[in-house]
């Protein structure tokens, strides 16, 4: 049996609306656990999800809507904690109590894609004490120990509350949303009931907030679960002004344990080490000099083995990463132990965060329409990961290869390009016409300017270079410089705007 | 019967139509209607050709590969001289040739196979049985639109002859799927053309208009047959003893129909004229021609906006005229450059690089495998083996030709495999990824790749640098030789290396 069930509220003390009165009356008979799953059920908050994408081969319009349904929790300052892929590309959100009773449209106040964090707040300020009176917050848990278990809560359509213990079998630092993206993330066993919403419910430890379940495995029985550090972090640095994130270092790696690898890079026996494949410019590993070749031995005094693990305290072997975006904010300091050619030495490096736009071709863009320009019938966009993963399942090997060289060897376009600009494909017009076929091109000039982003084609495009009646358009890989007649291409664009195109570019 | 179709089914890979459909039973005699006296006389110079093949795989380059066979369909064109389609006898090992209505194997080897053009030569051991046989005269012309013509082989479906009845429905340029490479001429009629048929004379008034040659998975009474031009610039082409390939001009145009973009170019508003956009380095056109320049007639043919032209009255591609000669003839051409005129005179000659992109026969599989890593050229036949997903790859496989990677890389080096074994299983999985440098030095062929790997003096450390690699792959020189033993004798490989294709 569990502790008494109103301690974790009187630790709120300071949230004076939080009243113990507002408790539903329970029949004095009924089980103390139905009890504690009826309080637990206050604290947590339908949210309800309506996600639109951007449509990636015709940039002017959004894909058909869908519905999500999950739950959060609620925590001080009256937000709403859930996960980011729940409000990624919304376009609204919606918090429902889960008696059905009050509804509110809320707004994101701060989200983080990467770590797969968002928290939710209610649109209307106005209606924030009114929607949230006799509701619990939640404090965040303390961080549990490995073979803890966890409550799992859902809600199930009559209201009740759902509550599944689960122990966590191991901690492991892997991605829940984005590919790539790594995050301190507990591994529980548990039976779940299948719901109709998506899996995106709080997890509690002793009526705590512990997590947030990001994925269910109804075959395996095992949930992915945010870890409670991360969730405590999210919510701290999103009361700072600016949210800063989590930092990231910017180096990829290779793991050490090929034998003749090590002795050539003549690493000692009694050593580990991850082999730095590649530095990504101008990250926070490029300002501190780290280099490609290079061996980190250690980082802040952890070693890091030949798998790239190092012993952490509470939670055995985790990924060396968990040391800079688990521990590590924006500004920290991080020491680096470093094998060069054989000799040993130290590096220190201050952390930042290297926002995804940053980056030559975008790994995700959520919340940001996508960037287009349209002349004459001409398609111009810029290339981003979405996009490329629009030409299919197996876009990787079947997206067009100037675009995936991009994508692979930023280094080759990166001083000339803040993006690539690609010509998408040609609405057949007059202006058009003997242009039909060409698509998935990269640009490298508009009337002779070199073009790095958008709002280079489109300044581009004002006039024709001087004595010229007509646009010039020219293309990286190939020799060839096709032309738009300027009067044309504008009576084009004022015709495509008639038969309903909502505009002719975005550039934001 | 059982045993027939197992042999067909065998051979449909060869073929160029692929997927096996019930063909028409063949007639024991052709129905008295059609059979002149003349036309019987005729089907006696069609004979069957039964091939023994060994077709190399590439994915176990020092395997021997896979013996198979197949039958295809020959004619009677001159002394000992039995046309037929390259695809029937590609990778052969053993040719049999039967006269119709005769048990008798007939020893045969090839004398000229032309792959781009999917045509070939047999000749057998003993003429004396064949002498009597009449020989098939072979047309210059085109065949009419809606011309009746006649198919004769021995198509799947039964062991004798058969004939078939067609218009012709289409004539265009478009692709010989043998190669996988090439396009020429080709002359399309609504009889069935079924694996069998491959090489056998198709007839219109007792003289041959062409070669069956392929047909279509997806359509039912489509056959496609390579038309006299391009048979008789065959017969042309070997009358100094050996084939030499097609030529190639080597330029890439884009259609200057944009009344914009011809303005842009001072060109007047008649549909004249295409762009040049890419000119392969080290081509015939190399140093003549510039992207840029605008190609305006091709020997005194007036090219138009699309890049056709007329010859006789046909509107054909302008690649038509290239097609028609031979390396060492001339191609004059004339540009609008820079708003001024230039007249070009182009020597054609082949390149032979540019069967990069076509599938190769009668070869080798070149390799070598070193200390578990194997590596090999890429080509066509490696590509189509093992589907290569790597962006590096896929782009030195795409700008081979037209860049003129070739001028400096003589091969693209590919690791294709790593081999497990004590030495190699610790190593990344990496295979598919092109060698860039061996210690240090850039890999430019697998030979220059072998005589890094075995050099005089054998360094600590063999360090391979993969194009786009995350890390080197790093061997003990001094472990190589006995990792070498245990891998071929675990992998049952017979030979470490093999440098030369033929």
């Amino acid at each position: 049996m569990k502790l008494l069930i109103f301690a974790p509220l009187l630790l709120l003390s300071a949230c004076q609306k939080l009243s113990v009165t507002t408790t539903p009356a329970v029949p004095a008979s009924a089980a103390m656990a139905e009890k504690q799953a009826a309080d637990d059920g206050k604290s947590v908050l339908r949210v309800n999800t309506t996600i639109q994408d951007w449509n990636p081969g015709q940039p002017w319009e959004k894909n058909p809507s869908r519905n999500r349904r999950a739950l959060g929790a609620i925590v001080e300052g009256h937000r709403v904690i859930t996960t980011a892929e729940m409000v990624a590309d919304a376009t609204f959100i919606e918090l429902e109590s889960t008696d059905g009773t009050r509804h509110a449209v809320a707004d994101v106040a701060c989200v983080d894609y990467e770590a797969n964090l968002a928290l939710l707040k209610i649109a209307n300020a106005e209606d924030e004490e009114k929607f949230f009176a006799g509701l619990t917050m939640l404090e965040v848990a303390e961080t549990p120990p490995l073979k803890d278990t966890l409550e799992i809560i859902q809600v199930e359509d009559n209201g009740q509350t759902l509550v599944t213990p689960g122990q966590i079998l191991s901690a492991e630092v892997v991605s829940t949303f984005l590919p790539g993206q790594l995050f301190l993330t507990y591994r529980v066993k548990a039976s779940m009931q299948s719901s109709a919403s998506s899996y995106s419910v709080p997890v509690f430890n002793e009526h705590k907030l512990a997590g947030i379940l990001s994925s269910y495995d109804s075959k395996d029985q095992i949930c992915d679960v945010i870890a409670t550090p991360l969730l405590a972090r999210f919510i701290a640095e999103s009361k700072k002004e600016s949210y800063q994130g989590f930092p990231n270092l910017g180096i990829s790696f290779a793991q050490t344990e090929d034998l003749h690898f090590r002795q050539w890079l003549k690493i000692p026996d009694d050593q580990g080490g991850i082999y730095i494949t590649k530095v990504r410019k101008n990250s926070a590993a490029d300002t501190a000099k780290i280099q490609k070749g290079d061996v980190v031995l250690a980082i802040d005094g952890h070693a890091i083995d030949r798998r790239g693990y190092y012993s952490d305290p509470q939670y055995d072997s985790l990924h060396w990463v968990q040391l800079v975006r688990g521990t590590k904010s924006a500004g920290d300091e991080l020491k680096f132990d470093i094998l060069r050619d054989g000799q040993k030495m130290e590096i220190s490096a201050t952390l930042t965060r290297q926002e995804e736009s940053s980056r030559l071709v975008p790994f995700y863009t959520f919340g940001k329409a996508p960037n287009f320009l349209i002349k004459g019938g001409m398609i111009f966009q810029e290339l981003t990961r979405p996009l490329l993963q629009a030409f299919g399942k197996e876009w990787e090997s079947r997206a067009p290869l100037p675009f995936l060289d991009a994508l692979s060897n930023p280094e080759k376009y990166q001083d000339d390009h803040e993006r690539m600009i690609c010509l998408t494909g040609v609405i057949p017009t007059q202006a058009t016409v003997g242009y039909e076929g060409l698509r998935n091109l990269l640009i490298s000039k508009i009337n002779g300017v070199e073009v790095r982003n958008m709002k280079d084609v489109l300044a581009a495009f004002q006039k024709p270079k001087l004595g010229s009646t007509s646009h010039s358009i020219e293309f990286l890989d190939e020799d060839l410089t096709i032309q738009l007649d300027d009067e044309l291409s504008n009576l084009i664009d004022k015709s495509l705007l008639q038969r309903g195109l909502s505009k002719l570019s975005r550039v934001e | 019967m059982k045993r027939l179709l197992s042999y067909l089914l065998l051979l449909l890979p060869l073929h160029a139509q692929s997927g096996l459909k019930t063909a028409p039973p063949a007639p024991e005699v052709a129905p008295g209607a059609v059979a002149a006296p003349t036309t019987a006389e005729i089907y006696r110079s069609v004979v069957r050709i039964e091939v023994a093949t060994q077709t190399p795989d590439y994915a176990t380059p020092w395997n021997v590969g896979r013996f198979s066979g197949g039958i295809g369909t020959g004619f009677l064109i001159g002394p000992n001289k039995f046309l037929t389609n390259a695809h029937v006898v590609s990778n052969g090992q053993r040719y049999l040739i039967n006269i119709y209505g005769s048990p008798t194997k007939h020893q045969a080897k090839v004398e000229y196979i032309a792959h781009d053009c999917d045509l070939a030569i047999l000749s057998v051991e003993n003429f004396t049985p064949f002498e009597k046989l009449p020989v098939f005269t072979i047309g210059d012309a085109v065949p009419q639109l809606e011309s009746q013509v006649r198919v004769i082989g021995y198509p799947v479906g039964g062991e004798r002859l058969s004939v078939t009845r067609g218009v012709v429905s289409r004539i265009d340029f478009s692709q010989y799927s043998h190669s996988r490479a090439d396009s020429h001429l080709i002359v399309q009629i609504d009889a069935a053309i079924n694996p069998g048929n491959s090489g056998g004379p198709v007839v219109q008034d007792n003289k041959v208009i062409g070669v069956a040659f392929q047909g279509l998975t997806q359509a039912d009474n489509t056959g496609y047959i390579i038309p006299t031009p391009v048979v008789n610039r065959f017969l042309k082409d070997i009358e100094d003893g050996k084939y030499d390939e097609y030529t190639d001009l080597g330029i890439t145009d884009f259609p200057l129909i944009n009344p914009a973009m011809r303005k842009a170019l001072k060109l007047q508003n008649d549909d004249k004229g295409v762009l040049v956009v890419n000119v392969t380095p080290g081509s015939a056109s190399d140093g003549l021609v510039k992207p840029g320049d605008v190609m305006m007639s091709m020997d005194d043919h007036s090219i138009d906006s699309t890049g056709a032209i007329l010859i006789d009255g046909e509107t054909v591609n302008m690649n038509e005229i290239v097609e028609r000669k031979f390396a060492g003839e001339k191609v004059d051409l004339r540009l609008r450059r820079n708003e001024e005129w230039a007249d070009v005179s182009i020597t054609l000659k082949a390149l032979p690089q540019s069967r990069m992109y076509a599938i190769k026969y009668e070869e080798k599989p070149r390799y070598i495998v070193f200390g578990g890593l194997v590596f090999q050229p890429l080509d066509t036949n490696l590509f189509a083996t093992q589907q290569f997903n790597d962006v590096n790859v896929r782009r030195l496989y795409a700008d081979y030709v037209s860049k003129g990677l070739f001028q400096e890389l003589e091969d693209v080096v590919i690791l294709t495999n790593i081999l497990k074994d004590k030495l190699t299983s610790q190593l990344p999985p990496y295979p598919g990824m092109a060698v860039e440098k061996i210690n240090g030095t850039a890999v430019k062929s697998l030979k220059q790749a072998y005589e890094l790997l075995h050099p005089e003096k054998a360094p600590e450390y063999f360090v391979i640098e993969l194009l786009g690699g995350d890390r080197p792959l790093v061997l003990p020189a001094a472990a190589i030789e006995a990792a070498d033993k245990r891998i071929q004798s675990g992998y049952n490989i017979p030979k470490l290396s093999n440098l030369k294709a033929r």
